[in-house]
């Protein structure tokens, strides 16, 4: 019966509660359109994050996450690349060696970060070489092939075939050491550091490089399926707990800064869209309290009859939850409706930045943001939009709690 | 045996600097089965003693025993309690809750009082046989004239088989024809099931129907008539 009242309550005046549904279905709309976005953004940043700065999971040498010194490094590499090639048959494995060093030219020398990788696993996981602007991706054939940054190859006024030297002095090494290159590919991310001082070689070279065979700073394993990563993990851990000199991370630590900016990102998200939500159940609060106290003579009524003050609150806010509910399944539907183009078909922000990327938490991202649709984040909102509707409803529920049945059947 | 019994009932209400003695040192006694008109003009405290035996106002002093129970050492759950089980209410406006049918409203004390849905059906479609409301069951209160909503007040009181029914002046707003028609519901409801009645009322046709006619003056019992 208290469901029916409340219902029917709600509709005595049809147009004040069709304008408080709708101030809650565009609301909650624009919020899941909102974290639809957030989430494919995210979920770009992640992918990027993951597959060019680290994997889902990582074994690299104990302490190489806080120094980043390329000097501690992951020995017997390929024995642990094949260990891990044969536990995750599905997965992708990529070995990374990264170094700081001088790239010259004929024309210039600009400081660069050197990374030597498998080309054949990192054509896999990566996109740099559908990024290629000239030349070709690098061959496991040619150890002297390069690939270059196209603003780096402006400073170093080169082109593809052209000649570079990269210097540097690595490792248990006392002297500086070169190795000539030849550019074999030129690419644009859009990031201003890979495009401007980033290049890369095949692993055998860069450890010719680094004068140790068989190293690399991070061995990488990317998983077909990311939502694996957890056990994964934990699978790796307990397959080199004999090797004390490694670490073994989950995507979430060896991307902690990456991940962070996304939980602080989140947050503050969390509270615009919070205040958004207060002013949403203030008109939730205006509708129950006007509806509330036009029938406090009726109130008067029940409470004669002997309707127990509670339960009267109760139905207040049962009219304020029902008001919610309404409003809140009206509010997917719009969500959804309005998260499917973006969803589908992105939305294009290059007419913004000028450009097709731009760049964020150091990453090339595209300018074109796919939303993704969270199911979970999607439901925790809408049921904290009907926890705000009902909470909205608590003053005048505690209002009509209070009222005396004979003073109430005199109010006008 | 008496089902309302009041020692000494004083009401006083304090508006602004002034204090209404509504109540001065009010003495009754109405027994069960008993059709009494409570009557005096205006100002003159019947709706205020109506209240106070109802359980729902408080005295200022003075005591009023209900059904055995003593008002002045409930709580207003257990006030509330007894409203809803032992007393039925006719209001001079109807007062039904307008988004329910009238078969609603009349089941309403009964919904509160957890009574099955088979059960509050009977009872409730047996009241309206007994009140003439047959047939308009599922009409809203504006759907229904003044005298079958207050048709529909009396199935609503009556429906949860209370101790005691008070009326304030429940024909006040409907025409000579249709008030005698509710009076001699009421009157019947009493002799054949032997409800007990009491009404605050002005009404002349009231108050030749009643077995006792109390009339109130200044907060005062002036005159207590039985026939």
């Amino acid at each position: 019966m208290l469901l029916l009242l409340a219902i029917r309550n709600l509709f005595r005046n049809t147009r004040r509660t069709l304008i408080t549904v709708a101030a809650i279905a565009f609301g909650l709309g624009l919020v899941h359109t909102t974290i639809t976005l957030q989430t494919g953004q995210y979920a770009d940043m992640v992918r990027i994050g993951v597959s060019s700065l680290a994997g889902h999971v990582v074994v690299q040498a104990k302490g190489y996450q806080e120094e980043q010194d390329s000097d501690l490094v992951v020995t017997k590499e390929s024995e642990v690349v094949d260990r891990l090639r044969a536990t995750f048959p599905d997965a992708v494995v990529a070995p990374r060696l990264m170094l700081g060093g001088l790239l010259t030219s004929a024309r210039g020398s600009v400081g660069v970060l050197l990374g030597g990788i498998d080309p054949q696993a990192e054509a896999t996981v990566q996109d740099l070489d559908d990024k290629l602007k000239s030349g070709a991706w690098l061959s496991g054939d040619d150890d002297r092939g390069i690939l270059v940054g196209v603003e780096l190859a402006e400073s170093l006024d080169v082109e593809v075939g052209d000649k570079v030297v990269y210097l540097g002095q690595h490792g248990e090494q006392t002297e500086m050491t070169s190795r000539l290159f030849r550019v074999a590919g030129i690419f644009r991310t859009g990031g201003a550091e890979l495009d401007g001082f980033a290049a890369f070689a095949p692993i055998s070279a860069v450890q010719e490089v680094f004068g140790t065979p068989d190293v690399a700073n991070q061995v990488t394993l990317h998983l077909a399926n990311p939502d694996d990563a957890d056990a994964a993990t934990e699978k790796v851990r307990a397959m080199f707990s004999d090797r004390a000199d490694l670490e073994v991370l989950h995507w979430k630590e060896a991307i902690s800064d990456i991940w962070g900016l996304i939980q602080v990102d989140k947050v503050a998200g969390d509270v615009e869209l919070g205040i958004l939500w207060i002013i949403v159940s203030m008109g939730v609060l205006n509708t129950v309290l006007m509806s509330a106290l036009e029938r406090t003579r009726e109130f008067g009524v029940m409470l004669s009859l002997g309707m127990k003050p509670g339960r009267l609150a109760a139905l207040i806010l049962l009219e304020g939850a029902t008001l919610g509910v309404i409003g809140s399944m009206l509010g997917v539907v719009v969500g959804l409706g309005l998260s499917w183009p973006l969803v589908e078909y992105g939305l294009d922000y290059s007419g913004f930045f000028g450009s097709d990327t731009f760049e964020a938490a150091g990453m090339a991202l595209s300018s074109v943001v796919h939303g993704r649709i969270d199911p979970v984040r999607m439901a925790s909102y809408t049921l904290v939009a009907i926890a705000f509707t009902t909470l909205a409803a608590v003053y005048p529920a505690w209002h009509v709690s209070r009222l005396r049945p004979v003073e109430a059947m005199h109010h006008v | 045996m008496s089902i309302v019994s009041v020692r000494g009932l004083t009401r006083e209400y304090v508006q602004g600097s002034v204090t209404v003695h509504a109540l001065r040192g009010v003495d009754l006694d109405i027994e069960s089965g008993e059709f009494t008109a409570l009557m005096g003009p205006s100002g003159s405290g019947k709706t205020t003693l109506l209240n106070q035996v109802g359980a729902l106002d408080q005295p200022t002093a003075g005591k009023v025993v209900v059904d055995g129970r003593d008002l002045t050492s409930l709580s207003a759950g257990q006030l509330s309690d007894l409203r809803l089980h032992r007393l039925g209410f006719i209001f001079q406006s109807y007062n039904l809750i307008p988004v329910l049918s009238a078969m609603e409203n009349a089941e309403f004390v009964l919904v509160l009082r957890g009574e099955s849905k088979t059960e509050r059906r009977r009872r409730v479609l047996d009241t309206f046989a007994a009140v003439g409301l047959t047939g308009l069951e599922h009409r809203r209160p504006n759907e229904l004239s003044g005298g079958q909503q207050q048709r529909v007040a009396v199935a609503r009181a009556i429906a949860g088989q209370p101790a005691l029914v008070l009326a304030d002046e429940p024909t006040a707003n409907l025409d000579s024809k249709t008030a005698k028609e509710l009076i001699e519901l009421m009157e019947s409801l009493n002799e054949k099931q032997g409800v007990t009645f009491v009404f605050a009322t002005h009404d002349p046709q009231v108050m030749e129907a009643a077995h006792r006619v109390i009339r109130l003056v200044d907060g005062r019992i002036a005159e207590d008539k039985r026939k």
